[in-house]
């Protein structure tokens, strides 16, 4: 996808299948500008892109009926009430009138809003907003529903809830969900799949299982001492010198290159030729940050 | 006490919807009466009703007026018409008419601009050339209520007064040449005035612009014409005139410009209609809408 100085896409080969998607990247990655393309907001100007069987491009308005779409912006009418917000959307989204009606208001307690229906947009938080997109998306019960930073501007509690919720909407309705995200321990927390962007390329697509979750290697944190502040570097190094992989992050080094066991055993003989002291040792977890930090590199023995 | 029979659901909670869905016409409906009711202040807080009120007042007053006096003096002392005719009812009206089409298209295309509505509707059914539709259907008729409602109350309360158009052929004709009348200078106010808003991302601007350009095209016309003696036809430029000077040839009466021919006249309209719906199309076309 090339804008007129920027390409906001480039290369990208995705596919994604049915469950609860994350689209992570930084902000800038193409996000929304992939998220664009399968609304047919824009039109892709190479390649081509297929949304639920449909081309987005030329089946725009038959496609659009089945998606719903919470847009990362959180401005809207403020003189509007929620109610008459969700209800109006899902009429433009074709339900009937009487059928609208009655699903704004049960889409509205379905995210927590079923008190605050008849208040003014202009009046409500944050959270409130974002929940009442959640509920203008699911209103006219589409079969994909597509959010753009749904927890942005949501403190710990309001995102625990904004992310059962949409868990909930898959779980209890059968509609898949797509959310971008550029936090990645929510993605984590919510996604049976993920799709990794950065600067308008993929990094990673596939499943949790496949991206995040045990994995071999070894994490292990160390006590800065005042006395030998070269400990960490020395046990790095050590165990570098043994043909592993090393990377340092803070006091913390990851390990990876030999079954864990002998990492272990490396790893508690290299602390203790340096003098070095062990905060926390234990099996590395890979998370969705080991894909945008890339693969540990080992020296060669 | 209701027996076993009666019992039924009240609460059912969110479901699925396996039902009729009404497309792209339902869409379009749906935008555009909500549209309306944003232009009208309905249901929204009353400081919202406060401009649309006053607009509509102006319109018609002047109706309430006249069929008043039609009523209150005997029909052989002065004719009903002599009162106010149909298309020179609008002179009366032409700032309110000129008003609110500086209130309704402002409101109806630059609000969802700069509220994030456009792309909400851009991700339904709804494609630009539709939501465009959509918003030029709400456009023209909520002008409708000040071009078009007027002089039907008019028309009706003559008719009522028994000092209508004569017999029933003449009534019909009548009402034809006032919604021709009423559809024409919407149409090309509403074309002008949605071009204005398609420029600028601030209602202020957009309305002062349809307001400047109403009033700057008669005095250039009249520049023109009178102040350095070229063609008359250059009076054709003037967007503030040339739609109610085509209400006087529709009711086949000479106008304000009888050196102006009716089809040049019918020509400028069509011009500065279509000259209007090419600006805004070109401007959405080129809008980049990615969120």
């Amino acid at each position: 996808m090339q804008f007129s100085s920027t390409r906001a896409l480039d290369q990208l080969d995705v596919s994604i299948p049915n469950g609860v998607t994350g689209l992570v990247g930084a902000n800038g990655a193409g996000k929304t500008t992939l998220i664009s393309l399968a609304l047919g907001l824009l039109k892709p100007t190479n390649g081509s892109i297929s949304v639920l069987g449909l081309d987005p491009t030329s089946d725009g308005p038959e496609l659009r009926a089945m998606i719903g779409y919470g847009p990362e912006r959180n401005v809207f009418p403020d003189d509007l009430r929620a109610y008459d917000f969700v209800r109006h959307l899902a009429e433009v989204k074709g339900l009937p009138r009487d059928e609208a009606r009655s699903r704004a208001s049960d889409s509205l307690y379905l995210v927590g809003l079923g008190e605050e229906r008849f208040r003014a947009l202009g009046t409500m938080s944050t959270g409130q907003r974002q929940r009442v997109k959640l509920a203008q998306a699911i209103a006219a019960d589409p079969r994909l529903i597509v959010l753009d930073e749904p927890t942005d501007g949501l403190d710990p509690v309001q995102r625990d809830e904004m992310l059962n919720i949409i868990v909930q909407v898959h779980r209890d309705f059968g509609i898949d969900v797509m959310l971008s995200s550029h936090v990645l321990e929510e993605v984590e927390r919510v996604c049976d799949h993920v799709v990794a962007l950065a600067e308008g390329r993929l990094v990673a697509q596939g499943s949790m299982a496949e991206l995040a979750g045990a994995s071999g290697g070894i994490e292990l944190e160390l006590v800065e001492l005042p006395d030998r502040p070269t400990s960490i570097d020395d046990v790095a190094a050590s165990m570098s010198a043994a043909g592993v992989g090393v990377r340092r992050s803070g006091t913390t080094l990851s390990v990876v290159g030999l079954p864990d066991d002998d990492l272990f055993d490396l790893a508690a003989r290299s602390v203790a030729e340096a003098g070095a002291r062990i905060r926390t040792l234990g099996q590395h977890r890979r998370t969705l940050d080991d894909i945008f930090s890339g693969p540990i590199e080992q020296a060669q023995p | 006490m209701s027996g076993r029979g009666d019992a039924q659901i009240v609460e059912r909670g969110f479901q699925r919807y396996e039902g009729r869905r009404s497309g792209v016409p339902g869409a379009i409906r749906s935008v555009s009466w909500e549209s309306i009711k944003a232009t009208l202040g309905l249901g929204r807080p009353a400081r919202t009703k406060i401009f649309p009120v006053i607009a509509v007042v102006i319109a018609y007053l002047p109706a309430v007026v006249f069929v008043g006096v039609a009523v209150l003096i005997p029909g052989d002392i002065l004719q009903p018409e002599e009162v106010a005719d149909y298309p020179g009812y609008y002179g009366f009206i032409i700032l309110a008419i000129v008003l609110f089409a500086a209130l309704v298209a402002p409101e109806v295309l630059v609000s969802d601009r700069r509220n994030g509505m456009l792309a909400m509707y851009l991700s339904t059914p709804l494609d630009r050339r539709t939501y465009l539709a959509a918003k030029a259907v709400a456009v023209i008729t909520t002008l409708g209520l000040v071009t078009l409602g007027p002089p039907l109350l008019l028309l009706i309360g003559y008719t009522v007064e028994g000092a209508g158009p004569d017999g029933i052929d003449g009534w019909l004709w009548t009402l034809v040449r006032i919604v021709l009348s009423g559809m024409a200078i919407s149409a090309a106010l509403a074309a002008v005035s949605m071009a204005a808003s398609s420029l600028t991302d601030r209602r202020a601007f957009a309305a002062i612009g349809i307001v400047l350009l109403v009033l700057a095209s008669p005095i250039l016309a009249a520049a023109l014409v009178e102040g350095a003696d070229l063609s008359p036809s250059l009076r054709l430029i003037d967007i503030s005139t040339m739609p109610f000077e085509l209400v006087f040839r529709i009711f086949d009466q000479p106008g304000n410009f009888p050196e102006l021919s009716t089809w040049s006249v019918l020509a400028s309209n069509i011009v500065w209609t279509l000259g209007g719906v090419v600006v805004v199309w070109w401007r959405y076309s080129k809008l980049v809408i990615a969120r």
